[in-house]
């Protein structure tokens, strides 16, 4: 895990208290039952804390998984 | 704190058996992550509670704070925002800033004001009520451009400011500082306004954060230190007095040492409001005493006891000090302008506050004056607080006097005309009696802390009696200065809690509390929940002469044991009636 997932996954653990920390690469929409509403909002700023970014509310609606949050932010210029 | 970083302090929950703290969060706006970080703050100011914290509907903050008066909460915290006065104040609703509406949002915001007051003093009659006045920017929404400030914007914090004059007023309110959340959270960062669209929630982190911090320090409301130590040279004078003479020492502008008035000033304050202040200084005894009555300080000779002056170390004479207050070094703060001194006496007593006073930085010497504020600041003042000191000063006098002239205890407490005063009210509820539980420390059953809701639940209990006896001789009055609470079950009464103001040590009063309560509520024997505690000692010395023994766990006595046991008691004792 590099440095970026590992930020990630920390994201990931404190929006969803419960979670495996085994499963978290591979979280999404569909196997989190505690990803409501409530929960992308916290994971959203969790992320813009962590990274010091503002997330494009039009991207917000495709990031629905580990590996989708950590490809956008991967293409991110202020991350790379 | 970060918002990951109180995710993570929620994770960790309090032992199943911890007592539950109660909170309710009354705000118009999305709680989100403003909940989280209350949360935490609270956990981590009431360390070993279980923190519950309900919500009600967004957008409905008088609705909320109607549920609340029903179901009678606990702790109420309710965070105003402008929209909650007028939603036009918002920007989440449309209703319009024509500048025909304007005086009609003026108005209805008055109203709102009015009736949010009158159910947030309702709340408060049964729980303690924090209240936060509105945190964030007004929009845009009168005619002026934004460097002038309209008659509307200026009416409209007329409405907020009279709210909180009324509610910082009412007893059981505490107003959020906005002074303070100005200084630590900046103005102009605290509105997030995308999240407020889209979300619903309105504050920064940053902001939410510092607004929930301030709320669990309010509703914490730490115990207040009791007692100031200062030095004299260089601290509450400029000059060295040995080196100067009487002439040249100053705390005033012309001379340039009005940060060491001002200090004098703090200290004058404090000591009115019932902090007790000594002074510990190198100096010759009666130089000092000359410099006083000479020069006539800000800080008044008299409110200043014990005065020790002399040559030796500084810890010696600040414990000697501390004997004569009769309180321990963690509830006291040193302030002196050497660093040697300071480490000297923090090495004696590494529980005591010991504060520089940094006479070569105005900057840092106005900080101190906040420390200070800070660290001894009450929520309100008592009758206790303004007898305090000479009550503590004249009980030294005579005992002095006592003792030079072969006086026994018994022949003392004998002469004292010493009459105490008990009352079982529990309407209205002396908010002196938390105080004392919360505060005392030597003289206590278990040093147990409780909070003001915990409190009032455990006293609307009607098998619990709650005695409050205040204490007065020929020499002066002490106020009220015990307190034992407890239920009666039948012909014994289990005592939860007991503690007795230090000040009113070596009068008996223990003993006197204790005949009262047995044959006041007609009981044969009274179990104590008592734990040893590194203070209490002197409990437990009370506890030993009359059990023959260090108390257990659960400590007993009878009444047949206590009429054994119990030394002559010189003391009259009337009930007041219940109001």
């Amino acid at each position: 895990m590099n440095d970026l997932e590992a930020r990630l996954a920390r994201c990931f653990a404190a929006a969803f208290p419960g979670i495996d920390p085994s499963v978290i690469t591979s979280a999404s929409l569909e196997t989190e039952e505690a990803w409501d509403s409530v929960a992308a909002v916290t994971l959203v700023t969790l992320i813009e804390e962590e990274f010091g970014v503002q997330m494009d509310l039009e991207a917000l609606e495709h990031l629905s998984s580990f590996s989708s949050i950590l490809n956008y932010l991967s293409g991110l210029p202020s991350i790379r | 704190m970060k918002l990951v970083e109180a995710l993570e302090a929620l994770k960790h929950n309090a032992a199943i058996e911890s007592p539950v703290l109660q909170v309710d969060l009354a705000c118009g706006f999305t709680p989100l992550h403003f909940l989280t970080f209350l949360n935490a703050h609270l956990r981590a100011a009431f360390p070993g509670h279980k923190v519950q914290i309900g919500t009600g509907l967004y957008g409905d903050l008088p609705g909320t704070l109607a549920r609340i008066e029903r179901e009678k909460s606990s702790i109420v915290v309710a965070v105003v925002e402008w929209e909650d006065l007028d939603p036009r104040l918002g920007v989440r609703r449309l209703g319009g800033w024509r500048p025909g509406q304007l005086a009609g949002i003026v108005q209805s915001a008055r109203d709102q004001a009015s009736r949010l007051g009158d159910s947030l003093e309702r709340i408060a009659q049964s729980g303690g009520v924090i209240v936060s006045a509105p945190t964030l920017p007004l929009p845009p929404f009168a005619f002026t451009p934004g460097w002038q400030s309209s008659s509307f914007e200026n009416e409209l914090r007329e409405v907020v400011a009279e709210m909180m004059v009324r509610l910082s007023k009412s007893a059981g309110i505490r107003v959020v500082s906005s002074q303070r959340l100005d200084r630590i959270s900046a103005p102009a960062e605290r509105w997030d306004v995308k999240s407020a669209l889209n979300t619903g929630f309105p504050y920064h982190l940053g902001h939410a954060d510092q607004l929930a911090g301030i709320i669990a320090r309010l509703a914490a409301a730490a115990p207040p230190k009791k007692g100031l130590i200062t030095d004299l040279d260089d601290t509450l004078w400029m000059g060295i007095l040995g080196e100067a003479g009487v002439d040249g020492v100053a705390w005033d502008l012309d001379h340039h040492a009005q940060k060491h008035g001002l200090y004098q000033q703090m200290l004058a304050s404090l000591s009115e409001a019932g902090i007790l202040i000594a002074a510990a200084s190198k100096n010759n005894p009666a130089l000092v005493e000359e410099a006083f009555q000479a020069n006539r300080p800000v800080l008044a000779r008299e409110r200043i006891f014990p005065l020790e002056a002399g040559w030796g170390p500084k810890s010696e004479a600040v414990s000697r000090i501390l004997r004569a207050w009769n309180i321990g070094a963690d509830s006291v703060v040193f302030v002196d302008d050497s660093p040697l001194d300071l480490a000297e006496v923090k090495a004696v007593h590494p529980e005591m506050n010991c504060l520089l006073f940094p006479r070569d930085d105005d900057r840092a010497a106005y900080q101190l004056l906040e420390n200070l504020r800070d660290l001894f600041g009450k929520t309100s003042l008592s009758e206790e607080d303004a007898i305090r000191m000479e009550s503590l000063r004249t009980s030294h006098t005579v005992l002095d006097a006592a003792r030079a002239h072969g006086y026994t205890p018994d022949d003392f407490l004998r002469d004292a005309e010493g009459k105490l005063t008990v009352t079982a009210s529990k309407t209205p509820l002396d908010p002196r009696a938390l105080e004392l539980i919360n505060k005392t420390n030597q003289f206590n059953l278990n040093g147990r802390r409780i909070t003001e809701a915990s409190w009032r639940q455990y006293v609307d209990d009607r098998d619990v009696f709650v005695l409050l006896a205040s204490y007065q001789d020929k020499f002066g009055p002490l106020g009220k200065i015990a307190v034992m609470a407890g239920r009666r079950e039948g012909k014994r009464i289990s005592v939860d809690h007991w503690v007795m103001s230090c000040r009113a040590f070596s009068r008996r009063i223990e003993h006197a509390c204790l005949l009262y309560v047995f044959r006041k509520l007609e009981v044969e024997e009274a179990l104590f929940d008592f734990a040893p505690t590194a203070r209490n000692g002197p409990l437990q010395d009370f506890f030993a002469e009359l059990g023959g023994g260090a108390p257990g766990a659960a400590f007993s006595l009878t009444a047949q044991r206590l009429s054994e046991k119990c030394p002559p008691v010189h003391l009259r004792v009337e009930e007041l009636p219940d109001e």
